[in-house]
């Protein structure tokens, strides 16, 4: 039997439905969302779907324009670059560098500069200050400097990347947690968790952490973006991947010999870098923009 | 204020430190001999050996060397190029000044066209404005800078051809640097072609200045939108309109200025990134400047030029991004509340 | 003539539960000289009605009236422009947060010397000199006597009192003809209270400007006031001069506020029960029908549900089927 509603009842919704009701209202967010998704599916799955090897050289299709274009061919659908290579094949190949690196680097380096965060968040006076202070500094450093520094000593390659651009990123993350936990920390009700015999650790985990997440979150999406950005940009000086790989920057770099006679082999990698980093500042604005209501 | 202004000092010669000891454990593990990757010279004499571990005092133990390593960086001397055997200091400052005439056009240009922009977006109650301006600025902030500075040039650099796209002025005029920014210098000569001269280093600033400017234009969009529309909420504001004032004047007099505080931090945070893409925009236009310098530098593996190059724009930033907190907490009269209250 | 008569004014709000009557026919006229105090709980819709006089609505509002007529133009046929113009030069405005009414970012004598009018009949060089002095003038009328120095300072530097104060010293530079002042004491300590009270009572019997006097504290209203209106959740419930809405209210719910207060003079009874009605005052989303006072009032009977409209007797207005003291009024058209 169905139940008679005898009072107009109002349902609330909780604050994650609220916030996936605001993230799905805005369209542009949707739409990042499911282009995260699919970038996703093809860093895990792109070197199956790719139809070629990322290395493989067809001599005899060199510099092949796209598809669209009249000379093109199906067969290679994005053209081919000075060494006969497939561009859509490696584009696939890249995805998983490009963007799978990305993840990596900011889940490593969130999860230090949580730590490290949150520490010094919790702590005070001098300890905490001599912390925040000197990462704040540390912050103002570019990326691209600590990159050098990383490359003068390990030399170049994909695997120092991962270090040049999680040094550059985890000041990032310390300060924003470290901002976060500090001044929800002043608030009354943290005093009214002590009050009531909470000690340090219970007072972070359970009453400050549920209002620091959000922080998190928004920090993530912006680390993301800016750190698919650094890797092409390192791969595109050189100091990232190196010459055969695929990975985005590289390919640019790769395609700049053939600029004025093939534009393709640098445009369709750089639309694809934009691409993605747009789909996930979409996402992030979209974040954004939905927690407000709830972080004011 | 006295006391706040000692701390930011403070502050400033900590982090000096902590950058000159970052390096020194960095300098450590750099692949070759240690004398040759603190001085720059690849086969020194037995006196310029002697010298070199005199001066870094290479025989003391870690702290010794620490010291002797910060007291000649900090005096200024950073070792001889190991490419060309000059200066590392001598270069840097030849390089610098080339940075900061493409830095502070970009800014300018942000500033200008970033502020109007913003602040028309968040007035707007058209919602296809709001959103294509809202487009286009993530855009703009998406968007890989190598990959830009290469589209504007094939466009208006190659296919177009209305503008130069490497170098900072035509090799054919002579121009003394006096100093150091083109722009000034080409005007200062006393070449009858100055007027051309300075067209010339215009148009070649043009493109690269335009490329660098998308990010902080992009990034004072927003912040000026979003301070703008929370400011405009405010009882100040709504009693300013309950006055009678006009809608003009609550803007430019009351909200704008407001506004501007939040957008001058941000530009202090943007600082760092910032620098790295303008670096990478003098290597991608071929400009001189402390970028392409250090990128080449890095090429060579010229280990001197990369400690000198690293430790001399990190500490420019540091320092800028501290004056620019300075400045914020001086212009705004609420953070002045706050220090008075802290003290 | 009154100067101020509304009539039968309505305000919608669009909400995420549709569409809200926040004000339901509220009316309301105020006489040239008069102190009027408007007194309801927050959410009655008190400020809403005094932006909806000044005309500066929200985006979601929808505004009907039958009337409302300032010295005898009507307001409802006036463009934006004018209503700003008639806002600048003859009804001001103060409002209940003075701090954050101040621009933060610029010094508070800079923000008076802008609110006063242009005369331009001074030479422009001496312009600057002679609004500077007028603006002290100004800040002496309300009380300040350090006037340099207030006027070079920032609005977070001075206490709530000399900010309000200053706030009025800016509402009545223009010689205002009327001074909406809505909750100008809120969170003031009771010395502050008394003196912008009497700052605006003198205000209004020195200079004759009318006074709508917001607050939700009906003893502070009752001191000061000439004429009274009560609003409960966006209904006026009863009007009439002070003294004797005081004396003999019809209306449950004045009478139901007058109880609130506790009668210090007769001692108390330890632990004697507090008069309150029932309940709390509902929600926007929840507004009962009719008199929305219905589902609280002792007095409530069946007919209440639908709403009673305002009935005049002498100079009393009051919204009840079944009022105290008073035969029902006739001219209730839903009887």
């Amino acid at each position: 039997m169905p139940r008679i509603r005898i009072y107009q009842e109002d349902h609330i919704p909780s604050p994650m439905q609220k916030v996936w009701q605001a993230f799905a209202d805005n369209p542009f967010a949707l739409m990042g969302l499911w282009a995260v998704c699919c970038l996703l599916t093809l860093a895990i799955f792109g070197p199956w779907i790719a139809p070629f090897s990322p290395e493989q050289q067809d001599p005899s299709a060199l510099l092949l324009p796209p598809s669209w274009d009249a000379s093109g061919t199906v067969e290679h659908f994005l053209g081919t670059d000075d060494l006969g290579r497939d561009i859509f094949s490696r584009l696939l190949h890249g995805a998983h560098l490009t963007f799978g690196m990305a993840l990596a680097i900011v889940l490593a380096s969130l999860l230090v500069g949580f730590v490290i965060g949150s520490i010094s968040g919790m702590m005070k006076g001098l300890k905490s200050s001599i912390l925040s202070h000197l990462l704040d500094a540390l912050l103002s450093i570019p990326s691209l400097l600590l990159a050098i520094l990383v490359v003068a000593v390990m030399g170049p390659g994909l695997d120092n990347v991962f270090w040049a651009v999680g040094i550059a990123l985890t000041p990032q993350f310390v300060r924003a947690i470290h901002q976060a936990v500090h001044e929800e920390l002043q608030k009354d009700y943290v005093t009214a968790a002590r009050l009531d015999g909470a000690n340090s650790i219970q007072v972070f985990w359970y009453v400050i952490m549920p209002n620091v997440w959000e922080t998190v979150i928004i920090q993530t999406t912006l680390a993301i973006s800016a750190a698919i950005l650094d890797i092409a940009a390192l791969g595109f000086l050189n100091l990232g991947a190196q010459a055969p790989s695929p990975e985005w920057g590289a390919m640019v770099s790769q395609g700049l010999d053939s600029l004025l006679t093939a534009p393709w082999t640098v445009t369709i990698p750089g639309v694809a870098i934009l691409c993605s980093v747009l789909a996930i500042n979409l996402v992030g604005d979209g974040l954004r923009s939905a927690l407000s209501p709830i972080r004011n | 204020m006295g006391r706040y202004l000692l701390r930011r000092l403070n502050l400033f010669l900590a982090t000096s430190l902590a950058l000159v000891t970052v390096l020194f454990i960095t300098t450590s593990y750099f692949p070759v001999s240690k004398p040759f990757a603190l001085s720059g010279i690849a086969t020194p004499t037995t006196e310029q050996l002697a010298q070199i571990e005199a001066d870094y005092q290479l025989n003391g133990n870690q702290l010794q060397q620490f010291i002797a390593y910060a007291q000649t960086r900090l005096s200024g001397d950073l070792g001889l190029s190991v490419t060309s055997q000059r200066p590392v200091l001598e270069e840097l400052t030849q390089a610098l000044p080339a940075s900061f005439e493409l830095a502070i056009v970009s800014g300018i240009i942000a500033v200008l066209f970033g502020v109007p922009l913003g602040v028309l977006a968040s007035l707007s109650k058209n919602k296809i404005t709001q959103h294509s301006i809202m487009a286009i600025t993530l855009t703009g902030y998406s968007i890989p800078v190598f990959w830009l500075g290469l589209t504007l040039s094939l466009w208006f650099g190659v296919e177009l051809g209305w503008l130069p796209v490497s170098g900072r002025i035509n090799l054919l005029y002579e121009i003394e640097p006096v100093s150091g920014f083109m722009l000034i210098d080409t005007l200062l000569s006393d070449s009858a072609y100055r007027i051309s001269a300075f067209k010339d280093a215009v148009f070649h600033i043009i493109l690269p200045a335009i490329t660098l400017a998308v990010l902080p234009f992009t990034v004072v969009v927003r912040i000026t939108r979003a301070a703008m529309l929370n400011i405009m909420e405010l009882p100040f504001i709504k009693a300013a309109e309950a006055r009678g004032l006009h809608t003009g004047t609550i803007v430019l007099r009351h909200a704008l200025p407001n506004a501007l505080i939040p957008v001058l931090k941000n530009m202090g945070l943007m600082l760092g990134t910032f620098a790295s893409y303008a670096m990478i925009v003098e290597v991608i236009f071929s400009r001189q400047g402390v970028g392409s310098w250090l990128v080449a530098g890095i090429y060579q593996r010229d280990y001197t030029v990369i400690q000198g190059g690293v430790l001399g724009v990190a500490l420019i930033i540091i320092f800028f991004s501290i004056l620019i907190e300075v400045l914020h907490n001086a212009y705004n009269p609420l953070s002045r509340k706050e220090i008075y209250a802290a003290n | 003539m009154p100067l101020l008569d509304i009539r039968n004014l309505t305000i919608e709000l669009d909400t995420p539960h549709g569409r809200v009557k926040a004000l339901e026919r509220v009316s309301l006229m105020i006489n040239p000289g008069e102190l009027h105090g408007l007194v309801g709980e927050s959410g009655s819709g008190r400020t809403l009605l005094a932006r909806a006089i000044l005309g500066v609505p929200g985006h979601n509002w929808t505004i009907t009236a039958d009337r409302m007529m300032w010295d005898g133009q009507n307001l409802m046929d006036m463009s934006p422009k004018q209503r700003r113009n008639l806002m600048g030069s003859e009804i001001a405005v103060i409002f209940q947060d003075p701090m954050g009414s101040l621009d933060p970012a610029i010094t508070v004598g800079s923000q008076l010397i802008e609110a006063m009018p242009q005369d331009k009949t001074i030479s422009f060089w001496k312009r600057n000199s002679a609004r500077k002095a007028i603006a002290q003038k100004w800040l002496h009328k309300v009380g300040i006597k350090n006037t340099e120095e207030v006027m070079s300072s920032y609005a977070w530097e001075l206490s709530a009192g000399e900010c309000q104060k200053v706030m009025i010293a800016m509402a009545i530079a223009n010689q205002p003809r009327l001074l909406i002042a809505d909750e100008p004491t809120d969170s003031m300590e009771l010395s502050t209270q008394a003196q912008i009270f009497r700052l605006l009572s003198k205000l209004n019997q020195l200079h004759s400007v009318s006074i709508l006097l917001i607050s939700h504290e009906l003893e502070t209203l009752s001191g000061w006031c000439d004429q009274l209106t009560v609003l409960y959740c966006g209904q006026v419930m009863e009007s009439g001069p002070t003294a004797e809405v005081l004396e003999q209210p019809y209306h449950p719910y004045t009478k139901a506020l007058l109880d609130n207060m506790p009668d210090f003079s007769s001692g108390l009874a330890h632990k004697s029960v507090m008069q309150t009605l029932p309940g709390s005052s509902p929600a926007l989303q929840h507004l009962p029908i009719g008199c929305r006072l219905g589902p609280r009032c002792p007095q409530a009977q069946k007919r209440c549900v639908s709403k009673p409209s305002l009935c005049h007797q002498k100079d009393r207005y009051f919204a009840c089927h079944f009022p105290y003291n008073s035969e029902p009024c006739n001219d209730d058209p839903t009887t």
